[in-house]
């Protein structure tokens, strides 16, 4: 019982690595797609703030198992469809993220907002060239926490026996193998800093404008 | 022309911001709203491009009621240019300037080389075109802001404190520049500001408003200083405004310029030239006024540049009384040293010759 395990399964274990990302990743931007909306409209409405930000915080409450048994009850989908998983951490991270754009949006500086709007920018151009990319700093470091939590709760899935990482818990934890279980955390670990790096590199890329912080 | 007629502006909680004001701003002309904070200038501002809407009343440009207008149609025949420039901080310098002629569908090579332009205009050298709003003082923020508030041509101009969040030095040389710019585009302007020498700098006429949104009284600013029309107008142009009414009498050919006796640095004291008082004016090799330098204190035998007094100040030859009197004033000599276009000197005037000529042109004034 050593690393020859790892050889021996190196094609499962490629596809369980692939399968996760892809259960992270797709969840993660959709969840992104649905609090846009969302965060634009707490900020907009002062009434509604507490209430949406609120209401989102609220879901993130719920057990993930829950949500993993429940879905199927509510979308008519099989027990085994990963589309449950990819739909409970949309939740999850509409949850994290509504917040974030809401806060992304309200950093922007009120002069910048009042001028785009003095020249003559139609609402809906005003947030997407000046807003949104105004907030890219704030919503970037919201999906830094959403895609790494992301990371995190898809293994529960494993319990559904809905094949990522988590798999390998489940069978180690079965066949009583304690390299299966290392193999899966630390590759989840290594999944979540690549994620995060990922994202932290995008951030950069797509706000050149940002001023350099001088650490004195 | 920016038509205000009778228009107010209550808010839901009875509070009267404007109450019934009737003004005009002159097509090609610098009107100022001024007032103290609570008067509603800012919110009269606004209401020309529906920042904030009116109550009641009519608003028209050139004859047009801005109701009668989309809004953002509107905005875009107005420039806006706000206190702290409000540019957006993702965007370069150039395409801030850029931004809106990009937004209206000018190619993106065209709409910069026009910002690039505009930015020489305003007096931004171009090695700021590609930095970020974050890299420029206020100052320079501001004047890009004014850049892109004219970057689409704008009939009209809407200016809300624009200079009051940088410091005396640089506010000076920006309203100097922006009344250059602004005798080259003669656009139709509406300022707002709660500084009176300001409004009395760059006012072409100023619109006075006093609390609860009233209309005190609206003037050329020689004529708010010379006859204001209550205590409150009185009062709020300021105690000093006898002596800032000088600044709109212009010296004339009458004011008697005396010749002066200059010395340079390097000079022999023993050979120089110089007054009864023993002070003489030190000027440079293109005769350029550098101060005063009092012979019987010199540090050594040759007057050096550490012997000159800078404390005077200059006067234009064809400029205001205001000018040459505070040139007097400030003169350790107590002459006051007059220069032509160039700075070239010219010659010193005596306080006592710029009061008689301010006793002429007084009673030049009540003659007409």
């Amino acid at each position: 019982m050593t690393i020859d395990w790892i050889f021996a399964n190196i094609g499962r274990i490629s596809e369980l690595t692939a399968s996760h990302i892809f259960l992270t990743l797709v969840p993660t931007l959709l969840g992104l797609i649905v609090a846009l909306p969302l965060g634009w409209w707490a900020h907009r409405r002062r009434g509604a703030y507490p209430v949406i930000v609120g209401a989102a915080g609220l879901l993130y409450t719920i057990p993930s198992l829950a949500l993993f048994v429940l879905l199927p009850q509510v979308l008519g989908t099989k027990i085994l469809d990963p589309l449950n998983v990819v739909v409970a951490l949309t939740v999850y991270t509409v949850a994290l993220l509504v917040r974030v754009v809401a806060d992304g949006l309200s950093s922007v500086p009120i002069e910048t907002v009042q001028a785009a709007t003095a020249m003559g920018y139609r609402g809906w151009q005003r947030l997407w060239l000046v807003e949104l990319p105004v907030a890219v700093p704030v919503i970037a470091s919201g999906m830094r926490v959403a895609v790494v939590a992301n990371v995190s709760i898809v293994t529960m899935a494993a319990l559904l026996g809905i094949p990522q990482l988590g798999s390998l818990f489940t069978q180690g934890f079965q066949l009583r193998l304690f390299v299966p279980i290392i193999t899966g955390i630390v590759l989840c670990l290594v999944l979540a800093v690549l994620l995060d790096l990922l994202l932290v590199w995008l951030n950069r890329a797509l706000t050149p404008w940002r001023q350099k912080t001088v650490t004195s | 022309m920016i038509n205000f007629d009778n228009v107010s502006k209550v808010y839901p909680d009875g509070t009267v911001a404007v109450d019934g004001l009737t003004l005009q701003a002159p097509t090609g002309k610098l009107t100022i709203l001024i007032g103290p904070s609570g008067c509603g200038k800012t919110t009269s501002m606004r209401m020309i491009n529906r920042l904030i809407e009116p109550s009641s009343g009519v608003i028209s440009l050139d004859g047009t009621d801005t109701q009668s207008l989309n809004r953002v149609d509107l905005r875009r025949r107005i420039g806006y240019v706000i206190q702290n420039a409000g540019l957006f901080p993702h965007r370069t310098i150039v395409d801030n300037v850029a931004a809106m002629p990009r937004l209206l569908g000018t190619p993106k090579r065209e709409a910069r080389a026009n910002a690039m332009e505009l930015l020489e205009r305003v007096g931004l050298n171009e090695k700021f075109a590609n930095r970020y709003p974050w890299q420029l003082s206020g100052g320079q923020q501001q004047r890009v802001g004014v850049a892109r508030a004219l970057a689409t041509d704008p009939p009209f101009l809407l200016m809300d404190e624009p200079f009051s969040a940088v410091d005396p030095i640089v506010r000076a040389q920006l309203q100097e520049e922006f009344l250059r710019l602004q005798r080259e585009i003669g656009k139709t302007i509406v300022m707002v500001t709660h500084d009176i020498d300001e409004a009395l700098k760059l006012g072409d006429q100023v619109a006075v408003l006093r609390e609860g949104g009233h209309l005190a009284q609206v003037a050329s600013p020689a004529h708010l200083l010379a006859h204001p029309a209550d205590a409150f107008v009185a009062d709020f142009v300021g105690t000093a405004r006898g002596y800032r009414a000088l600044g709109f009498v212009t010296a004339d050919g009458t004011l008697g310029v005396d010749r002066e006796p200059t010395v340079r640095v390097g000079d022999d004291a023993a050979t120089a030239t110089v007054g009864a008082d023993g002070w003489a004016l030190a000027v440079d090799e293109s005769n350029i006024p550098q101060g005063w330098v009092q012979l019987g204190r010199l540090n050594g035998a040759q007057i050096t540049e550490s012997d000159i007094n800078i404390s005077g100040t200059v006067a234009k030859e064809f400029g205001n009384l205001r000018d040459m009197l505070n040139s007097a004033l400030s003169s350790p000599s107590g002459r006051g040293v007059v220069v032509d276009e160039r700075g070239v000197l010219v010659g010193t005037v005596s306080a006592e010759a710029i009061v008689a000529a301010i006793r002429t042109a007084k009673q030049e004034v009540l003659a007409s």
